[in-house]
């Protein structure tokens, strides 16, 4: 079986929702567990909804690796084209942007709570983060076992 | 060009005419006429006629040409048409989608209900909490029930954040029940060690309900004494 990527483009909050709604329906479909296409859907929707917040526009791929071992793996790339994380790290704190502690206020204003990135790394495996040429990418996998 | 050698061609004015008269038709799209009118001009054999037949070629070409774009015109507005409804109601749907994320109802009076359903990521239980606490001063509610029962997966901040939803909910001055907890969400809860004081979780929406009824019945019973006794006071 070959690799297959969906590609949703993200531009709006309701994009956010019909991506992560059909990720759940592309993990459960590649074998995962209810409970962990949950989680990937979480992982998803926090990823898109970054996208709509931070990234001026993008798009979230997901990719159902079968080959990949041990029993395979489905990846979620969020690529956007807005400014690039200062520190992951950081960023992956909860209440901390990636620049430091977000004031709460702002959090407020920013209509969520900080923690968008923290639970992207709770929920899935292994978080990846690249910069590309006009954009960043984060990537959050999830092995299959 | 030598004169000699070359003979005039002779064209009576009416002929010409006529084919003025057809280049006017044809600039006006009327390409029937023009060709009737070059029809009638040609009857005559000559080399002017052969520009009339060239002419009436080309304007029959160009009629047909015509005839064409305008069809595809027509078929390439009917496309635009179907893709702006299309469009359109990709919109509303849009629109829908974001209402439905968080619907709130009024089960009873200054009752209000979230029912929670699908993906809740940490925006948008920001929204849930913005929206319900909103809500509940609009409504003037007294209770709000937040019935989780649809959802088996948060993150342990997400499920934190509702918490502080209903601790933010006691700050207005109303109640809030959550109520459907499941067990590995109940897990999570007290993994994360959140303070659950105060906070009353109740396993179904049915319970919460009742819950309200029980509490209220004193007040309506005392409510309806009233009311009775001002009735037969007036009566």
């Amino acid at each position: 079986m070959q690799a297959e990527t969906r590609v949703y483009p993200i531009r709006e909050r309701s994009n956010a929702i019909v991506a992560a709604s059909q990720s759940r329906r592309l993990a459960l479909a590649a074998g995962l567990p209810t409970r962990r296409a949950m989680e990937l859907a979480i992982v998803v929707s926090e990823l898109a909804s970054n996208i709509v917040k931070h990234g001026v526009k993008g798009e979230i791929r997901i990719t159902w690796d079968p080959d990949s071992p041990p029993h395979g793996e489905l990846v979620v790339e969020a690529h956007d084209v807005g400014p690039p994380i200062h520190d992951l790290e950081l960023a992956m704190t909860d209440g901390y942007d990636d620049r430091g502690p977000i004031d709460p206020a702002l959090i407020l204003r920013r209509r969520g709570l900080g923690t968008g990135l923290g639970a992207v790394a709770r929920l899935c495996d292994r978080v990846e983060y690249r910069q590309e040429e006009g954009g960043k990418v984060v990537t959050a996998r999830f092995f299959a076992r | 060009m030598s004169e000699s050698e070359e003979p005039n061609v002779v064209v009576t004015s009416e002929r010409l005419q006529s084919v003025i008269e057809a280049l006017s038709y044809a600039s006006v799209d009327e390409f029937d006429s023009c060709l009737a009118l070059l029809q009638r001009a040609g009857e005559t054999k000559d080399e002017f006629s052969e520009l009339e037949t060239a002419f009436s070629i080309f304007v029959r070409e160009l009629g047909e040409a015509k005839s064409e774009l305008n069809r595809t015109v027509s078929q390439q507005e009917a496309i635009n048409r179907e893709l702006e409804a299309k469009l359109e109601t990709i919109e509303m749907q849009q629109a829908a989608i974001r209402e439905l994320s968080t619907p709130i109802i009024e089960v009873w009076a200054s009752v209000l209900c979230l029912p929670v359903v699908g993906i809740v990521d940490s925006q948008r239980s920001a929204e849930m909490t913005e929206t319900l606490l909103e809500t509940i001063v609009s409504k003037q509610a007294r209770m709000a029930i937040v019935d989780i029962t649809g959802i088996d997966v948060m993150d342990t901040k997400t499920a934190d954040h509702f918490i502080k939803m209903a601790r933010a909910v006691r700050l207005l001055g109303a109640e809030c029940i959550i109520s459907g907890i499941n067990p590995g969400i109940a897990q999570t809860l007290t993994h994360i060690g959140v303070d659950l004081t105060g906070i009353r979780t109740l396993r179904s929406l049915r319970d919460a309900l009742q819950l309200y009824l029980r509490e209220t019945e004193q007040l309506v019973v005392h409510q309806h004494s009233q009311l009775a006794r001002k009735l037969s006071s007036e009566g």
